[in-house]
């Protein structure tokens, strides 16, 4: 160690910044919440916390807090285990991996926009290939596997696929349905993040010692299932800590599917709070309804990783 | 038992070729489309490429364009349409222009105050280093609209400082250094104060070269994030054409399904996606292990 003044010039502009840029503002946001300031106007009054209980009692945003929580917790599970058993295949194959690998890290790397607005072709109700797929399965296999009619207890003349072959070809419009949007958002936020999430849990998969399958079937663990119980699970419990969390964070702040594909609609059903800001505050210019959703939104986001890192941490280290 | 494991296999790759099917799909979409004419398209008709067949388009003819000029190949027309229809290089240089800034700004900042939180002793260390851990709590799109009202009020909306100012600051890339500098040895830092090197050479001349591997990492990470990144510009580029980056002309390429022509749209696209895309596919490995790297601290 050394002494020097130095530092002053070394740390004094990243302090600055750190107070300027990410710590000001949460402040200012927070100040905002309680005026009813709208940029642009020369003056304001305070409130108070007129703004929360607009949040909390309006059905608009009530729709936004739970389009919110239904993508989260739809995205954050499938991608997670998605992540998780693609990367376990992958590891236990001979040959082939890797273009796997690059294959469904692919998503992650394109542009989100773009290949938002490419999912809205392919699941276009007269030009997209998924719904043409469908049309053209009436009748045959691929009714009989995506209709479920393999399943005992479904009669295959009442399943979905074959009411929407009879009504002439009636599939879903995926985007502009009311009942299917949100489902379709979270499916492309699950497509997205999946790979983040494999390639995450590869890196987790090869810091296991071999050893540690080797005294687990000493101690009678024999099939795949019971190693994976007894070693590979908990090993990886640092990586699913991390992989959560951080596919939580993001999918709280999805954004650009959103945008060009719902706008928040049908009815509000895929109003997503990034969306919500955006909307409220940069469009219609209603920054101080918007600065109380980035203060409850910060407050999830901070609490969220705080948890992670100081009360669960301590749990899953060995 | 060897059967089985063939079997075994198989199954694996039946499923993973499913998956990869699905994953490529909308890829698959968006260059097909980018090759085909409107009416296969809207017919889904001609597979991949479609038939090429010559001939006039009149979106071209419309805009005062000779007959023959219009008369084309449609894969020739939609990617001539792209460029000719919006300044498609011109946003993927303020791509380039914007990235390339941040990272290095990032860089600038970042580094010097992560060899002082790793290797100089100093009053209230400690505490600026409990703050960088504060911020990396702090996701800077979630803060983007006092963000926004800060840069309004200072008079930067619509301009290149606005795309760049919020990333100035990376605590990611502080926190990832100061990790990386804890590892090198006093003795190199020492031996090049003998030497009678000042701190600052010692932070570019010695430091930087041992930080390579790292700081290859984060200009993936950085260079990544930033090059997709739509919320952020989408708030401040209002309405500037000249300060559009890669996805903001995307967004303006996509007039709605229902209104324009799919082929020159998704020719923009591909031409947008690609940069990155092709850079992936050649290093990937470098890519994934900065992304990992990166990822998992």
């Amino acid at each position: 160690m050394h002494y020097s003044r130095a530092h002053i010039w070394f740390v004094g502009p990243a302090v600055l910044l750190m107070f300027v840029i990410l710590i000001f503002p949460i402040l200012l946001a927070g100040g905002i919440s309680f005026t009813n300031y709208n940029l642009g106007n020369p003056s304001f009054d305070w409130i108070g916390l007129e703004n929360y209980d607009k949040m909390f009692s309006r059905k608009t945003y009530i729709k936004m807090i739970w389009a919110t929580a239904t993508y989260v917790l739809i995205v954050v599970p499938f991608s997670v285990v998605i992540g998780l058993c693609a990367a376990m295949l992958l590891n236990s194959l001979r040959f082939g991996a890797d273009i796997y690998k690059t294959i469904f890290f692919l998503p992650v790397m394109a542009t989100l926009l773009a290949m938002a607005i490419a999912w809205e072709f392919t699941l276009h109700p007269t030009m997209g290939l998924v719904n043409s797929f469908l049309a053209n399965g009436c009748g045959g296999m691929r009714e009989f596997v995506l209709g479920f009619h393999w399943l005992p207890w479904v009669n295959s003349n009442a399943s979905w696929y074959h009411i929407a072959c009879e009504n002439n070809n009636d599939f879903p419009f995926w985007l502009k349905d009311r009942g299917y949007a949100i489902w379709t958002v979270c499916f492309i936020g699950v497509w997205q993040a999946f790979g983040f999430n494999m390639v995450l849990y590869l890196a987790g998969l090869t810091s296991i010692p071999r050893e540690l399958y080797h005294a687990a079937e000493m101690d009678g663990a024999k099939s795949t299932w019971e190693q994976f119980k007894l070693v590979t699970w908990p090993m990886l419990g640092p990586t699913t800590l991390f992989v959560i969390t951080i596919t939580t964070i993001r999918s709280f702040q999805v954004f650009d599917t959103i945008e060009v594909l719902t706008k928040g609609g049908p009815s509000k059903s895929t109003y997503v709070m990034m969306y919500a800001i955006f909307e409220k505050a940069i469009q219609q210019n209603l920054t101080s309804i918007g600065a109380a959703i980035t203060v409850v939104f910060i407050a999830f986001v901070i609490l969220l990783t705080f948890f992670q890192r100081y009360v669960i941490e301590k749990r899953v280290h060995y | 038992m060897k059967n089985n494991h063939y079997i075994g296999e198989g199954w694996k790759h039946a499923v993973l070729i499913i998956g990869a099917l699905v994953v490529l799909l909308p890829f698959y979409m968006v260059v097909s489309i980018s090759l085909k004419s409107q009416q296969e398209i809207q017919s889904i008709s001609g597979g991949l490429i479609g038939a090429q067949e010559v001939q006039t388009f009149p979106v071209c003819t419309k805009m005062g364009m000779s007959e023959e000029t219009c008369t084309m190949k449609p894969y020739v027309y939609n990617y001539w349409f792209a460029f000719k229809k919006a300044p498609i290089a011109r946003y993927l240089l303020n791509g380039l222009f914007v990235t390339v800034s941040i990272f290095l700004i990032q860089v600038l900042i970042a580094l010097p105050c992560a060899y002082a939180l790793s290797k100089l002793r100093f009053y209230g260390r400690e505490f600026i280093f409990s703050m960088v851990l504060f911020c990396l709590l702090i996701p800077v799109h979630a803060i983007a609209l006092p963000l926004y009202v800060m840069l309004a009020k200072i008079g930067l909306v619509d301009t290149y400082a606005a795309l760049i100012i919020p990333w100035t600051i990376s605590v990611f890339g502080i926190f990832l250094m100061r990790q990386f500098f804890m590892t090198v040895p006093d003795e190199l830092i020492d031996a090049a104060r003998m030497d009678g090197m000042g701190e600052y050479s010692i932070v570019w001349k010695v430091m930087l070269p041992t930080a390579i591997p790292a700081l290859l990492a984060f200009a993936i990470f950085s260079v990544v994030a930033h090059w997709n990144d739509y919320f952020w510009p989408r708030i401040v580029i209002t309405g500037n054409r000249d300060l559009f980056t890669p996805p903001l002309g995307i967004r303006e390429f996509r007039g709605g399904v229902d209104s324009d022509e799919f082929g020159p749209m998704m020719a923009s696209i591909v031409t947008i996606t690609v940069p990155l895309v092709v850079a992936f596919i050649i290093a990937q490995k470098r890519f994934i292990e900065g992304i990992t790297m990166t990822g998992m601290k």
